[in-house]
């Protein structure tokens, strides 16, 4: 008895075994390497084929312009055209504004320089999808005082 | 009767380990597939908001920051107005007006960047409640050395220790590395 229950033991395991080893190689097939770093190029390209995606939706956008803020860069135009334009089909007029004005935010002390380019690039875009900078929304400035929530 | 229970055993044994190690990256249900009453116990304070994106950690919160220009939760509930707005932004933005875009931007958004980046005055009152910290201690001195200190001792004048340098060069103390050896006695001054 003992030694039916113990090679029944012994071969489930070892079946079960199998499978999960099948399944877990199954995940990973891509294979990262981190040896290949990734240039300029093809991380534009990388973005911009990202966001020109045609199921993409809000929350992958988010996503993307959460991850592209967070990096040590200005996004070239032609993310930015593909961020707004994928606003579009996404029918989010909002965050193409936001996402702008994030831009912006990440020229630092250069905006002055960076960002007049940048509009210059984006602008045939704008025109076409009817969306208005941040300037012309009047977010340049202060727009309202909203009390801050670390003083609530 | 003990082999058909092995084996079910077995089975769920295995049937837990696949679980474990299956790991997909699902995301999670949109709020507005959830029960009222499911909604209302998982996020208490969401609303009739949408959520719309993964948020921190997964947490669908709504906050304002440089680095994170697309919070998880839209700012404003889904008033009848805004969805009329949303109705309308399903078509051509040009056909938007100012006032609508507005709008549609604060229903999404609490403050623009130049709101949030907004000088808000409050180094003046970091510097005052700092002066004021200071003088309060420099009063804390004054009484200190009016009520506390006992008098400074008769040693402390500079006349005293002119006197007491005179003295040790008479006495020619240090003559050889000390004081009385930077004397010059027979010009009678410093050499």
């Amino acid at each position: 008895m003992l030694r039916s229950v113990a090679s029944r033991l012994g071969s489930a395991v070892c079946s079960a075994a199998r499978t999960n080893v099948q399944r877990t190689c199954a995940v990973t097939q891509v294979r990262y390497r981190h040896d290949v770093e990734e240039s300029a190029e093809e991380f534009d390209n990388r973005y911009e084929a990202f966001f020109n995606r045609q199921d993409v939706d809000g929350w992958d956008i988010r996503k993307a312009m959460n991850d592209l803020q967070g990096l040590d860069l200005v996004p070239e135009p032609r993310i930015i055209v593909a961020a707004l334009k994928a606003c579009r089909r996404v029918n989010d007029y909002a965050l193409a504004v936001r996402y702008m004005e994030a831009v912006q935010n990440k020229c630092g002390d250069k905006v002055g320089e960076i960002w007049p380019y940048l509009r210059q690039e984006i602008k045939p875009t704008l025109d076409e999808l009817g969306i208005l900078t941040p300037e012309e929304m009047g977010y340049d400035k202060p727009e309202l005082a909203v009390e801050d929530v670390m003083d609530m | 009767m003990l082999r058909s229970l092995t084996r079910t055993a077995l089975r769920q044994g295995a049937r837990i380990s696949h679980r474990a190690i299956a790991t997909t990256a699902v995301r999670p249900a949109d709020a507005s597939d959830l029960t009222i009453q499911e909604r209302e116990q998982i996020y208490p304070k969401l609303g009739n908001r949408d959520i719309v994106g993964y948020g921190f950690n997964g947490n669908p919160v709504y906050i304002d920051r440089e680095e994170w220009p697309a919070p998880a939760v839209r700012f404003r509930e889904n008033t009848a107005e805004v969805q009329a707005l949303r109705a309308k932004e399903q078509g051509d933005w040009k056909a938007l007006t100012l006032e609508e875009k507005k709008g549609l931007y604060r229903a999404s958004f609490r403050q623009t960047y130049a709101e949030m980046t907004a000088p808000t005055g409050e180094w003046k009152t970091v510097i005052a409640g700092l002066l004021l910290g200071l003088s309060f201690t420099g009063w804390v001195l004054i009484w200190m050395k009016t009520c506390v200190y006992p008098p400074m001792p008769r040693t402390i004048t500079k006349e005293w220790q002119v006197a007491q340098a005179e003295r040790m060069v008479k006495q020619r103390q240090g003559a050889v590395l000390g004081i009385s050896s930077q004397w010059d006695y027979e010009k009678n001054e410093w050499k």
